[in-house]
This record gives C-alpha cells, structure tokens and sequence, in this order.
C-alpha cells in the first residue's frame, strides 16, 4: 500500500492506494473506491467504479494535476504521505486536537462573535468577513474552547492569515 | 429634445461593458471610469475613453459623486449611465449630474427618492390598492421596535435594509432569538452597501415565487411592460438564474402583474427603465415587494424575448424621445434564461473565489449571448462584487432553451478561479428545475444533493490524480526525465 495525501481547495485529504495492474483498492479520506482503471491514451483515464463509467482527463499542473471528470475541473496537489508530514511539521493547528481557523480569503473582519474562554459548539458563528461585497460567516467545525482570538472587527485580513484558536 | 452624444459609464464589470456596446451601435461616444483596482479591466479597454477616479475601495471610486462628475467635465460627457449597484439607485447623484448640466440616463430625483426608499413605495402600493406582504410601513426605529413590529407580523420575518437591493441587508428569521443577530448583520451590509443601515420588517411567505417585471415609461406620460423575468432560483437573496417569461404566469396574470407595476410607476411620476418585484405564493397571488429604479442584472432575458435593446430604450428616453409604440405593440416570443457565473465556491458556502482567470473559452453558437466582463489573464479584483459573466440563452420555448442553457454551460470554461458553472449545470439538468416547480428555496433545499454529486466527482478527481502519480511510480523505470513536476515527488513513490 502507498499513502498519498492529496490537497483541493487547500482541504487536505488522505489517499491511500493498494493493488497493481489496473484493480485497485483506493482511500480518500473515509471514502474506500474499487477501480479498475485503464490509461486510455495519454492523461485520460478510464474509471470503473462500482460499474459506473467515468472518465477524467489527467494533465500535469503545478504540484499535482488537473483533472477534468465529467465536465467539472479540479486542480489536485498530490504528495507523498511522509514528505507531507515533514513539510507541514510545527505548523499552526498541530496542537493537540486544537482547530486554527485561518481566513480563506483577503477582506475586512466586520464581527467576531466569541472571546478567549468561549466554550463554543458546533456549527456556532466565530466570525464574520467582508469580501466581494458579501458578510461571510465562518462557524465551529467542532465544539471546543477559543484559546485566542488574533483579530479585531475593522481589521483587513489576508488568505491564510489566522483568526482564532479553538482547541 | 436633449441630444446624447458621449455616455459617461460610472459603472465597471459586464454592466458597463453592456452599455458601451449599445451606445456604439446608437453612434455615441463612451467614457469608462475606472479604479485604481481595474485599469486593467475590460470595460476600460472597450470604451472610447476612460477617467480614473480614485483608489480600490469603492466608497473612494464608484461612489464618490464627486470624482465620478469631475470625470464627466473632464471627458467632456453630456451624459451619464449609471449601471445597477453604486451610485444607479442614488437620488442625490441623479441630481448633482443634473445640476452638472448632465443628462443622467435613469429616473427623475423625486420617482428615484419615492421608490428607492422601500417604505416610501409599499406606501405608494398600499394607496393604489396594489396587494402587498404584510409589514412595517416604517423604518424600524429600535431592536425593541423590531421585536414588537415582529410579534405584531408574525415569525418567519424578513428583514430588509429600507434602502436595499441585491438581497444585501436582507436576513429571513425564524424566532425572537434570531432577531438581534439578524439585525446586526443585516444593518452591517446595509450600511456597508447603502450607506444607509434603515431596517424594515416584511412576513417572510414561505416557499415563494420571486417574479418581477419590466417597465420602461417615456417622458411623455406613455408606460408600458415587457412582461415578467422569473427569479426565484437564489442564494442568500441574491439571484442566480432567471428566466422569461415565468413557467408559472398565464396570459391573464401577466397582464394583471403588467397593469399594478404600470399604475405603480406612473404614481411616482417614474421615467425610464424600471422593475416591480413581486412575491408569488403557490396559490398565483402576487404581492408587490419593490422597484428597483434602475437597469437589472437581469434583463437581457427581456430583451430575448421582447426583440427590445433595453439600453438603447434607455438612451432613448433620456434624450426625449416618446416610446412610440403601445402595450399592444408588445410582443413575445419564446423562452430565455440567463445564468449568473460568479467567481464564488457554491460547495464551500459560495465563498468568493477571487484570483486570475488563467484560462477562459465562453459558449457560442446560435442564440447563445455571453455578457461578460473578463477575458484570460484578468485578475478579478476583491474589491467589488464576484460577478464575472452572465450567460444568456433563447429557445422557442422552455424546453429548447433549457437544451441550450445546458450546452452552453457544457462549452463553457473558466479556469484560475472558482466558479457556479459546475453548481448550475447541476441544477438546470435537476427534474425539479426542469418541471418548473421552483421557489426561492428551492436551490438552498436541493444544496445537499448538487453538492453529494459534487463531492462524488471530487472523490473521483484525487483518485484519477494520485493514480496518476502511483502508476508513474509502478510503470516507468528508468525515472522519467527530469519536470518540475515530476521531480518533487520523485524519490518519495519508489514501489515498496
């Protein structure tokens, strides 16, 4: 079996593939396919999956590929399970089941509805940003604690800047 | 008689890219101004000459009254299109372009400033005996107010910025705890996009129809409709797909719905291009909501299946002109519908996806009409609204225009950025959109399914891509030669 992590949209998933010669058992994330694939001509692939025909259309891009399946196109990073854990190593979010929710997008931080201490449940509203003229409102994936709040309402923020630590 | 001959545009994006093409057809010079964000942006590139007019934020640009009219002077512009959105609704900027000795291409102050103020116009309605959702007439003064004008209407509620559009402001709420959070949020965008942050209250009527429909009324007394565009296919109040006319209006109701929103326009003393919006419950009783004073995002689907250039009638009317042609004049034929394409992740809670489009191929073909604002290698600034493109089809009737709307969806591509084009053509291909059954919650009821198909997809995407990446390891010996690509992942896949 290789173990494979594979990054959409900055949402990291683990894919681990087992089998040869086409029949292959493959896990993304808790998602377990059995594919039998063929490489048609060059990049396309053949999938079947569960007896349903696909097909996707792979061409090498920056860190991984672009995959075309089904009329919808996905730009697909791909690393190698232990060369991800050494490049992420000591990066934020790594403490013990705490969650760091970093802004996905530049804007303007029009409200932030918990403080340090906060016990907060899933699905609760953490904050609010301004982008493209529309308030988007960030919620708890999961219960906890706000351990630090790292911004103000009125403050710009830019992609991947850190908003608050819930842990 | 007043003679337009250069159009200052104080617009950007697709709308301003729209105008300018119906002023060159009618021989009129453009002016595009722009923001320090969008020197690069295609409307700037089409019109004949363009201003800056200060730095990204809008508030600083497309809103400043007074940047926008010294472009005017120095251009040398007679006149002024507002777009939709800034300063299109904006009574004061109606006026200062007429103190300016410019003729601005919309309503009169006064039918602008009776209509634009939402409470303002459902007094109007109410006067005309023009049915209407129940509500505050007034702008809600408190929270407190707010709480007692909701237990008086009755939960759900809506709450809707007085001075509002474009679903900005606007929040459905359930119960008394929801409201204050509601409120907060709703005065926020309000203020934000307005510059005003008046709240009123509406019931909320549960699974309605949004139906609006066109008006266009010359300076002569003379108003006429251009039927109904159906926009009930929305998220978060902001529409997505519309279409013309309604599966849902008969001839009959049409010409009911046309007769309210001309009574209402002639009461306000309205001229030029306007939109009464409507609710529609299932029973087909209509509920006049508000006019939006201005051109809508929506209605080249108008102009597919009138035959009538919306802008040029617009121009038109500005310089003058008499409509020259009655209600029954006005005909219709076959069915358009329009797709809004957003730089946005409708599978991950439409956030705005801005970025560079790094590759782009729109539809084409017959009756197909692409009304964009960006071209490959355009970054799509943050600043503004995430509208890239809105793609617009016709057909003789729903049917042929659906086959077609799904074609050209299939054609188009836009690569670099998120967009709803793999969200829309899952939902013009849904049985439930096909039948015509639709509601303004139809798209949020039917989010989980589009986006499970999405997430199957997704799923199929990284299994095709790390196979990719395991095969190259089980398959090729000696290493492949050396790429970019290839070499930073080469050591780590050897075969175990």
């Amino acid at each position: 079996m290789t173990r494979w992590v594979a990054t959409v949209d900055g949402q990291v998933t683990p894919v681990d593939v087992d089998g040869r010669d086409g029949r292959y058992r493959i896990v993304v994330g808790d998602q377990a396919l059995e594919v039998d694939a063929r490489r048609t001509a060059d990049g396309q692939y053949s999938l079947l999956v569960d007896g349903v025909s696909h097909v996707a259309d792979v061409a090498p891009a920056d860190r991984g590929a672009r995959v075309d399946v089904d009329g919808s196109t996905y730009l697909v990073e791909v690393e190698e399970h232990t060369r991800h854990l050494i490049r992420t190593r000591g990066a934020a979010g790594t403490r013990g089941g705490s969650q760091t929710i970093t802004a996905p997008l530049p804007g303007k931080v029009t409200h932030v509805a918990v403080a340090p201490g906060d016990r907060v449940e899933r699905g609760d509203p953490l904050v609010v940003i301004e982008a493209m003229k529309m308030e988007n409102e960030f919620k708890a994936s999961a219960a906890g604690t706000v351990h630090e709040v790292r911004v103000q309402p009125g403050q710009s923020v830019n992609a991947g800047d850190v908003l608050l630590v819930i842990g | 008689m007043r003679r337009i001959t250069k159009v200052l545009i104080a617009n950007r994006g697709e709308i301003a890219v729209r105008v300018i093409r119906a002023c060159r057809e009618q021989g009129i010079a453009t002016v595009a101004v722009f923001s320090e964000a969008d020197r690069e942006s295609l409307h700037v590139m089409l019109a004949d000459e363009a201003q800056p007019i200060g730095p990204a934020p809008s508030a600083d640009s497309y809103l400043a009254i007074d940047h926008i009219l010294t472009a005017a002077k120095t251009a040398g512009a007679d006149a002024v299109h507002p777009g939709y959105g800034f300063l299109a609704e904006n009574a004061d900027f109606a006026e200062a372009c007429g103190a300016a000795g410019l003729t601005f291409i919309g309503p009169p102050p006064a039918a602008i400033r009776a209509m634009g103020d939402k409470t303002a116009a459902r007094r109007i309605a109410r006067d005309l005996g023009v049915p209407m959702v129940p509500g505050s007439v007034e702008a809600l003064a408190s929270d407190a107010a707010a709480r007692a004008a909701a237990r008086d209407i009755g939960y759900p509620v809506m709450v809707k910025a007085a001075h509002g559009g474009g679903g900005k402001g606007m929040r459905l709420v359930h119960r008394e705890e929801e409201l204050e959070g509601a409120l907060r949020m709703a005065r926020g965008e309000a203020g934000a996009a307005f510059g005003d942050a008046a709240l009123y209250l509406e019931r909320a009527i549960v699974e309605p129809r949004h139906i609006e429909v066109q008006i266009l009324a010359d300076a002569h007394g003379h108003v006429v409709h251009l039927g109904e565009r159906e926009c009930s296919i929305q998220r978060r109040h902001q529409k997505l797909v519309e279409e013309s006319p309604s599966p849902f209006v008969d001839p009959d109701m049409r010409r009911r719905m046309g007769e309210a929103a001309c009574c209402i326009a002639q009461a306000a003393g309205y001229v030029n291009a306007g939109t009464l919006e409507f609710l529609v419950d299932a029973e087909r009783r209509f509920y006049f909501l508000e006019m939006n004073t201005r051109l809508q995002v929506e209605h080249p689907i108008t102009e597919m299946v009138t035959g009538i250039d919306l802008v040029r009638e617009q121009l038109r009317i500005a310089a003058g002109e008499p409509l020259g042609y009655a209600q029954e004049d006005i005909g219709w034929r076959g069915a358009a519908i329009e797709c809004r394409i957003n730089a946005e992740n409708p599978f991950a809670g439409w956030l705005p996806s801005p970025g560079t489009i790094t590759g782009l191929r729109p539809a084409g073909g017959p009756w197909v009409r692409d009304d964009s604002g960006a071209y490959a290698g355009w970054t799509i600034p943050r600043f503004y609204d995430t509208l890239i493109a809105k793609l617009i089809v016709w057909g003789p009737d729903r049917a042929a225009a659906l086959a077609r709307m799904t074609r050209a969806l299939g054609e188009y591509r836009v690569a670099g950025v998120r967009t709803t084009i793999p969200l829309l053509r899952r939902l013009i291909a849904h049985e439930e959109f096909r039948a015509g059954r639709l509601s303004t919650a139809l798209l949020e009821r039917l989010m989980p399914e589009l986006t499970a198909a999405e997430s199957t997809r997704q799923t199929l995407a990284i299994a095709a891509a790390v196979l990719a990446e395991h095969e190259r390891g089980a398959d090729i010996l000696p290493p492949p030669p050396a790429g970019a690509w290839r070499q930073a992942t080469q050591s780590a896949w050897r075969p175990q």
